[in-house]
């Protein structure tokens, strides 16, 4: 008979990492995903009017990603020690390649969005206007002769290659989210070959959703001509045919990894009770399931719903919600786990920076809407037509 | 006009295949002359070996520990679990006394992304090099035991490395000096010799989480199973 065990003395090692991580860790997969998604949709249309939202998934992802590592920094202990990642490289740790995955991810971005809005920069700053200074200002060199197919043709081969070393890079910053935390082989809840898997669910689901929403806000704000906003609402009905397979993707891998747990040993199942019944139950069966991922399900389920752009943003805001609750319980879930005694760990509050993670976050928003309104993200002949 | 090539013949090439096999066997010896040396003159192991039956949770190491390594408040380098086991009057109490493992395969170690945590090659004890760490926090998290924390005073990661100031100098650990039951044996694990060796010899040691394979270095002897990892029955339980 298994005797009783009182406990006497022993250590809360609390949870090391918290939500600023967490947060990290969802906006690079959200990054990664609307990239994704944006550039395989191209890869499948192969339009021209499907380009300003091809840009709305290579600049926003861009603008995630040089924001992001604020999260990090501000997360160290020594954040000012921040860039010796980058010299004192230690070849077994996943992180020493993601510091180089994100870096070369975001100057990929970069370069890929410079080249899509390069031929509507070079007309917009040729016609001056309010922004024209701007647009030479990010056109180095001489600002080149012919109309916008010229351009779009002595352009195209540099540009296709970008987008190829993005989406690379793209995929590979998902699989070293993936393999980060199934790196930790002490977290029973994180050091699963399914983390890879779980990464791309999400990652896919939250590019799609984030490009339905940042998609119509753009429409919203930016005054799109009505020839240019039709098809765009055709490919955007298509984003949320992906956002409801990808939301069925997500269930299955969750699903999948919560089977896997029940056979992981007594710590695989308390991993799994405690999205189940735990102190994680909540967030996980009214945040993650019925609002990340029920609701979005039902309202991408009809051609009808997925047309209306306030339905199909809906959607995507609870969709992001679903992959922000999903990311943030498997890591904080994760290191809830005790280590050496009986009790669950707690986070010590840290009240400054869940103000900085939020303030950034806000910020982040903020400059996605204000590229809305200064940078070119219409097709020249559809603006100058629509002028 | 090009000379025409020699056809070789038995004694040519007896005597290039002689030569061959010399230059290779010379080769093989230089080659190998520094790892046979090694063997030897095996580098030092550092370990550790705690009989829990010995111990008395005196608290003498905690507090040993803290005073030599200037541990701030509410961090522990060493400290002592404490179960009861059992129901009135069938009773029995275990105690654990706990530390870095300074594991032969150390999580912390392989996933420190600036190589902050690294190892002495000439007695295998992991130290963490304050001047590089970033305070990542990752090997917190990568620690399987619960050893490490971040040293709010310098804010960077902080662990047991045996006492090195004190081990180096041929002095026994803090917590070893001041253990009043003798219950923490510390040595050399390669030299038969060490009081650590002997110890272990006519015993049989466990090791925590030896499922996941860090090899580690403190070993335990009369260790209670109940104690000996983190207890996710209760939880299930409800409790």
């Amino acid at each position: 008979m298994e005797q009783s065990v009182q406990y006497i003395y022993w250590i809360q090692h609390g949870v090391p990492l918290g939500y600023l991580i967490g947060w990290y860790l969802w906006l690079i997969s959200l990054a990664e995903g609307t990239h994704i998604v944006a550039h395989l949709s191209w890869l499948y249309y192969r339009s021209e009017d499907y380009r300003p939202l091809e840009k709305v998934g290579t600049f926003q992802p861009f603008i995630i990603l040089a924001l992001v590592p604020l999260f990090l920094i501000a997360d160290l202990g020594h954040p000012e020690r921040f860039y010796t990642m980058f010299y004192n490289w230690h070849w077994t740790s996943p992180v020493a390649y993601g510091v180089y995955i994100i870096t070369f991810c975001m100057i990929s971005y970069a370069i890929h969005s410079y080249y899509l809005f390069r031929p509507e920069l070079i007309i917009r700053a040729r016609q001056g206007g309010a922004w024209s200074g701007l647009y030479r200002l990010l056109l180095p060199g001489k600002t080149e002769d012919g109309d916008r197919n010229e351009i779009l043709a002595r352009q195209r081969r540099r540009e296709r290659a970008w987008a190829g070393v993005s989406l690379a890079f793209s995929f590979l910053g998902l699989i070293y989210l993936g393999i980060l935390l199934s790196s930790f082989k002490g977290r029973v809840m994180w050091s699963s070959s399914m983390m890879v898997f779980i990464f791309g669910a999400v990652g896919i689901t939250g590019g799609s959703a984030f490009l339905i929403l940042l998609s119509n806000l753009k429409n919203l704000l930016s005054k799109t001509a009505d020839e240019a906003l039709r098809p765009q609402q055709r490919y955007l009905a298509d984003f949320g045919v992906i956002l409801k397979y990808s939301l069925l993707a997500q269930a299955a891998v969750w699903f999948v990894y919560l089977v896997l747990l029940q056979y992981t040993g007594t710590g695989g199942r308390l991993a799994s009770y405690l999205f189940m019944e735990g102190p994680r139950s909540f967030q996980f069966w009214f945040w993650q399931v019925a609002v990340g991922l029920a609701l979005p399900f039902l309202l991408t389920l009809y051609r009808g719903l997925r047309e209306k752009p306030l339905i199909a943003s809906l959607a995507a805001v609870a969709a992001l919600a679903g992959t922000l609750s999903g990311i943030i319980n498997i890591f904080m879930g994760g290191q809830s786990l005790p280590m050496t005694n009986f009790r669950w760990e707690h986070l010590a509050p840290e009240p400054g920076k869940m103000i900085f993670g939020i303030v950034t976050m806000a910020v982040m928003f903020l400059v996605f809407l204000a590229t809305y309104r200064i940078l070119p993200y219409e097709n020249a002949e559809v603006s100058e037509g629509g002028a | 006009m090009p000379k025409p090539e020699k056809p070789l013949d038995r004694r040519g090439f007896l005597r290039k295949a002689g030569a061959s096999l010399s230059v290779l066997g010379a080769g093989v010896v230089l080659f190998q002359a520094p790892t046979l040396a090694g063997a030897a003159g095996r580098p030092k192991k550092y370990g550790m070996v705690i009989d829990c039956n010995r111990c008395t949770d005196c608290q003498g190491c905690t507090i040993a520990c803290i005073s030599e390594n200037n541990v701030p408040d509410g961090h522990y380098r060493s400290w002592v679990k404490c179960i009861e086991k059992g129901e009135y009057p069938n009773l029995s109490t275990h105690f654990l006394p706990r530390l870095c493992n300074n594991c032969e395969d150390a999580p912390c170690l392989n996933l420190c992304p600036t190589g902050a945590t690294y190892r002495t090659p000439q007695d295998g004890v992991v130290h963490v090099n304050r001047d590089v760490c970033v305070g990542c926090r990752i090997c917190v998290e990568a620690c399987p035991y619960g050893s490490r924390f971040v040293n709010p005073l310098t804010n960077t990661a902080d662990k047991c490395d045996f006492c090195y100031h004190r081990i180096t100098r041929g002095l026994e650990p803090a917590c070893v000096d001041a253990c009043t039951g003798r219950a923490r044996i510390f040595g050399d694990l390669n030299d038969p010799q060490s009081p650590v060796s002997v110890y272990m010899a006519d015993k049989s040691t466990q090791r925590l989480r030896a499922d996941l394979d860090t090899k580690p270095k403190v070993h335990y002897v009369h260790a209670d199973e109940a104690i000996m990892g983190p207890d996710y029955n209760l939880l299930l339980a409800g409790r």
